[in-house]
Formats: C-alpha cells, structure tokens, sequence
C-alpha cells in the first residue's frame, strides 16, 4: 500500500472523526463514539458496528495501532487504539484539504453575498 | 434477552472480526442502559453482520506477510514462484460469480433454442415467380393490395411457376416436371406446368407487350425490385408504381375485360358452380353500372377482383392490371436456369432454418420452404436423419410459405410406415384427378410412430397448408399455432390482353379423408395458440407425449 496520503483522500466521515478521536489521546472504542458524539455537538453519532468496521480499515492501513488492554481499566474487555504516524499524516493532509476547501468555500460566499448600500 | 439476541449477532460476525472486536462491541452493550438504546445497538448489530459478510470479505482474513521484498543480505530477489494466495473470500466470490455466469449461459441457450430469434435480411432473389401479379400497383390499401403482399408461393405449383417467368438472365426458374421426364408422381404440381404449354397466352389474344413502357432493362429490372422487397409488402408495390403507366380505360374495353374474364372463370376455374355465379355478378354489376367509377385500368382490376371475390371468397382468384410486366412466352426451365435453382437452394440449405435435437430429446425441423425434392430430397433426408432417434418431432411451417407437393411428400414419408394417401389434385380445365402419396418407408426409420407437432401460423401458405391439412386428417400430427391463410387451390395466370390477366385456381386439393380442403377457410390447429408461442406450448406437450415419459 502506497502511504502517500494524498491516495487515501478524501476520508469518508467516520473516518475522519475516528482518526481525530485519537489524534489527542489513545482511546479505546465506547470513548471514541462518545467523543465523535461531541465533536458534532450530538449530530454524528457512531454506532458500534460503524466504529469497529472503520478501525478495522484504518488497523489494516496502519494508520490506527491496536494497544489492547490498558492496566488499571475498569473493564478488561476494552482495548485501546493508538494514531499512527502514518494515520497523522493522513488526518493532516485531510484538515488541510478540508481548511483549503473552508477557505475557498468562504471566499466564494462573500463574494456571492449583495452587496451592502 | 437483547443482550442475548446480540450476543448471537456478534458470534455470527466473520472470525476474524468477532475475534478483534466481539468483546469489546459487548462492553459497549452491557454499557448501554436505557432499552432504546439496545434495541439500536442490536439494530446496529444485525447491519454490521451483513456489512462483514457482503462488503468486507477482504478482512475475512489475515493480510498475507508481503515476501520477498528484499533477500537477508539486503540484495533484492526475484522470485520465481508467486506466493500468492487468492483470499478465501474471493475464490467464494469467484466461485459464485462463475456458478452465476453458467447459469446465465445455460439459459440463454436454453431459451434461444426454444426462441429462435429471426433477422430477416431482405434478400435480392432474381426469381419472381409471380412477377405479372406483382407488378401491378396498388397505391391505395383495399383487398387487392392485401393479395399482392401474399407471399411468394402462393400456391404449393413450384413447378409451374418458373414457366411463367420472363426468360431474362437474370431470371431463376425453378424446373417444371417438363425438363425432368415430368411424369413423376411427386411433381404433382407439374399439371399448372403442362397447362402453360397450351393455355391462354396465345397470341391472338396477347396484342402486343407493353414490356417497352419500362425504362432500362424492363422486367428483370421490375422483378429485381419485387423480389427484394418479398417480405416487405407494402414498399413492394411502390417500387414498381411508377413503372405501370396509369392509363384510362374505355367502357369498351371493361367490357371486354369482363367478358373474356368470365369465359376464362367458365373454362379454368376449379369450382365450375362458383365460377358460373362469378361471370353473372360481373355481368349484373356491369349492367348496373358498378364499374363506371374505375375509369383507371388498376382501379378497376381492384374493382372485378373485389366482385369475383365477393362471390368466390377465394383470395387467389384476382385480376391484376399491368399484366404486359408478366411474359408472354412461357418456355421449360433451361439447364442454366435450373442450375441456378440448384446453386440458390444449395446456398440456402435448401430453406431449412433449424435442424435441432431440445431438450427432453424432443426434435426441432424448421424450415422455410417446400423446395423441390429433386433438388433438395438428400438435403431433407438429412435433416430427417439428424432428427431420426428422438422421442417426439415438430415440425415448425409458421413462416413458410409453401413449395412443391413432391418435398411435402418426402417429408410426410418419415411419419408413416407405408405409402399413405395425402391428397388429390382435381384438375377442372383437364377434369384429371391425381393422387398423391407418401413414399415407400424409409430403411431405417424411427419416426413413424413418435408422436409428431406441427407449428403454424398465419403466414402458412399453400403447400406448408396442405403438410398440415394432410397429418391433420390423417390424424398423424398435432397442429399448434394459428389457422393457415387458407390457400387450398393452385393458380394459374391467364392473359386477357396486354394490360389485363386474370389468375384462377384451376387445380384444387381434395383431402382422401375429409374429401374437401382448406381453401378460403384454412387449417385449423388442434391447439390454437400464438404463433409465437406455438414452439414453447409443443415442446411442452411433446415432453408429455414422448413414448417412456
């Protein structure tokens, strides 16, 4: 697989907000839906079968690393998924397509806006 | 109970997924309180099973290690051997898509054997055996125009035909019995032959040909464009409108027209009481007036064949206008004319379309035409021989338009297992009867008594009628499909002058059983169906009927 990342975008929705999940700290899976869940204030919500098809991919690509359990978790059935360098990279190149697009977006509807008297 | 239902939805995932992640979805279950929010967890649970067994086949199992990028000594290798291994999920996806494809082709070829699928290319034929009928235009739809689109042969005279075609080059004459020592019984058809050599083309009565009027070549020309437009009725006519002059014609000349038409229907005609009751109703309307509305030479031929018809019910019966298109020399087939026919059969395999064994072991003989056994009997006997050990045969005329009497013998010879009376040819202006019967069996014949289906349609025509008129009454076949036109007459043309010819049934089939035929009416299948569905509904009853089933 090619890890220029450039191949790999855009990122489908789940996967851009999985891979921010833990682009600040390792998560394990029930805390990476409740984070999706706020980064949308409630409007994108993950459901189980959503977020482990989406890690698996992510696993496969090696932009996501599988840590297993944490000691000192209260629920041993839990593990935890770590980004990679490779899955940085990705989410890098994503917000800076997705910034260039917000800034062209931008650019466009002022321009689009009447003008004021 | 939810948490057993998705329990059991998780043990169900791919072993791989349940193995990585099963624990772990079941933490979030058992995390989730409120019953909504299991009910959309099982929900969830019930998509991501089929989500992993449809779409993600490729996570089915472990990636395989990438081998060989580089040797231990950091030296790059090439290997010979390619370690790769198709994943699981794809060989039972190739094995499915495979199985598919065969079935698709499996009833593809089923269903094309079953629907044979017909392009019809119009062909350039340099043979117009009915070129004089044809030429005559008919610019307006009315029951002569509907004549002059019947098909080719219109009556199963193959062999008197071709004496009536103009001797031009480009002319392909079938051969009349008078080439071949005639006097076989199964060119039956021979008598319209015989007639062309004394019948009514005489010269006192043939003032002068009007061949002239036709720019270039004439009648080659004519019957080019005829004949290749045979199957397209409607623009066949066109094609020769503008060669026909249109010309006026006098009371006089109607009267003429009239009086030599009635005393040709006294003297030809098969039927002497209809023929009879014909001349008078020309005379009456005459009398009455009827035909001073024609004043054009077409017009008015469309008018008298109307009247005649009217009587007769015969649709053979016709008087065609612009009759100086048709010859006026009737002269025996030369040898390069039949060769001719010999090369045009032999290119067309004789008009058999299909020899065919479906399924069941059910035989499939379709063929277009009745052509002349001396030319075509070895080509029908194997054929014949193809079909010769299945268990039930059909017999597809729904587009043939007929032929020469001696191939529906030939052909009848396989279903009977000794010479069989089929028919007789009454022959009025001769007041000759002749027999016609099956041949002696075949050595080897298995066909005699396996059950046998005949397919027809609307475009069955003469001697294809008189094949299933014969096995009908004879109770040897079972007819599928839909009444024949119902020519049971032969016809033969009979000038009047240089513009007019009038054709008359002069011959007609007896049938030995039902001692009538199927003229006017046509022959009724015993299962009356679609043509286009007569193939499906007697392959289906020949499976039933099939000797062992």
């Amino acid at each position: 697989m090619k890890s220029d990342a450039s191949h790999s975008l855009p990122l489908a929705p789940a996967a851009l907000h999985v891979l921010l999940s833990l682009a600040a700290e390792d998560l394990h899976g029930y805390a990476i839906m409740q984070d999706v869940a706020r980064q949308s204030e409630g409007k994108y919500k993950l459901q189980p079968g959503t977020l482990y098809d989406n890690l698996q991919k992510l696993i496969r690509r090696g932009w996501v690393e599988e840590l297993g359990h944490k000691p000192g978790d209260d629920d041993p059935r839990r593990r935890y998924y770590r980004l990679s360098a490779l899955g940085r990279g990705v989410l890098e190149a994503e917000i800076a397509r997705l910034a260039a697009v917000v800034r062209e977006a931008r650019l466009r509807l002022q321009v689009g806006k009447p003008g004021r008297a | 109970m939810l948490r057993f239902l998705y329990r059991g939805l998780l043990v169900l995932h791919p072993p791989l997924f349940r193995k990585r992640f099963a624990e772990e979805m079941q933490a979030i279950f058992d995390q989730i309180g409120s019953r909504s929010g299991r009910i959309r967890l099982v929900t969830d649970g019930v998509l991501s099973l089929l989500r992993q067994w449809s779409l993600r086949t490729e996570f089915w199992q472990e990636p395989a290690p990438v081998a060989g990028e580089a040797s231990p000594k950091g030296i790059p290798s090439f290997l010979t051997l390619d370690p790769f291994r198709p994943r699981a999920a794809a060989v039972v996806q190739g094995i499915t898509l495979s199985t598919l494809v065969f079935c698709l082709t499996c009833f593809s070829i089923r269903y094309s054997w079953i629907h044979v699928l017909h392009v019809r290319i119009p062909e350039v034929e340099f043979e117009s055996p009915a070129s004089h009928e044809r030429a005559v235009p008919r610019p307006e739809p009315g029951p002569i125009r509907s004549r002059a689109a019947a098909p080719r042969q219109d009556s199963f005279s193959g062999s008197s035909r071709p004496s009536q075609t103009p001797p031009t080059k480009a002319s392909v004459l079938a051969p009349a019995e008078g080439t071949e020592a005639g006097a076989e019984r199964d060119l039956r058809p021979g008598p319209p032959g015989q007639e062309d050599k004394r019948r009514a083309w005489s010269p006192t009565r043939n003032v002068a040909s009007r061949v002239a009027a036709v720019p270039g070549s004439g009648l080659s020309e004519i019957q080019l464009a005829l004949s290749g437009a045979e199957n397209l009725p409607v623009p066949r006519t066109r094609s020769v409108q503008s060669l026909i002059p249109i010309q006026k014609i006098s009371d006089d000349e109607k009267h003429h027209v009239i009086e030599l038409a009635a005393a040709d229907l006294a003297k030809y005609y098969a039927e002497p009481d209809v023929a009879r009751k014909m001349g008078a109703a020309l005379e009456v309307h005459e009398k009455h007036g009827d035909d001073d509305a024609a004043t054009e030479g077409a017009d008015f031929a469309d008018l008298v064949t109307r009247q005649m018809q009217d009587v007769s019910h015969d649709k053979q019966l016709i008087l065609v206008y612009g009759a100086a298109l048709a010859p006026d020399s009737p002269h025996p087939p030369s040898a390069a004319e039949i060769a001719a026919y010999r090369h045009k059969m032999e290119r067309t395999n004789c008009g058999f379309e299909i020899v065919r064994v479906l399924p069941q072991n059910v035989g499939y003989l379709k063929f277009n035409s009745f052509p002349d056994a001396k030319i075509c009997g070895q080509r029908a006997a194997a054929a014949m021989a193809q079909l010769n050990d299945v268990n039930a045969i059909i017999f597809d005329l729904r587009e043939n338009p007929g032929g020469y009497s001696n191939m529906v013998a030939l052909l009848a010879t396989y279903l009977f297992d000794r010479p069989t009376h089929l028919n007789d040819f009454y022959n009025r202006s001769e007041n000759t009867n002749e027999e016609d019967w099956t041949l002696a069996p075949v050595p080897g014949n298995h066909l005699a008594d396996k059950p046998a289906f005949v397919l027809t349609s609307h475009l069955t025509f003469s001697a294809a009628e008189a094949f299933s008129y014969d096995l009908k009454m004879l109770k040897r076949a079972t007819l599928v499909g839909e009444t024949t036109s119902g020519r049971g007459h032969m016809a033969m043309g009979h000038r009047i002058d240089e513009l007019f010819m009038i054709r008359i049934p002069g011959i007609k089939v007896v049938n030995p059983v039902s001692k009538t035929n199927w003229e006017g009416i046509g022959v009724r299948p015993d299962v009356e169906v679609l043509a286009a569905d007569a193939l499906t509904v007697a392959e289906k009853m020949a499976e039933t009927a099939a000797p062992g089933k």
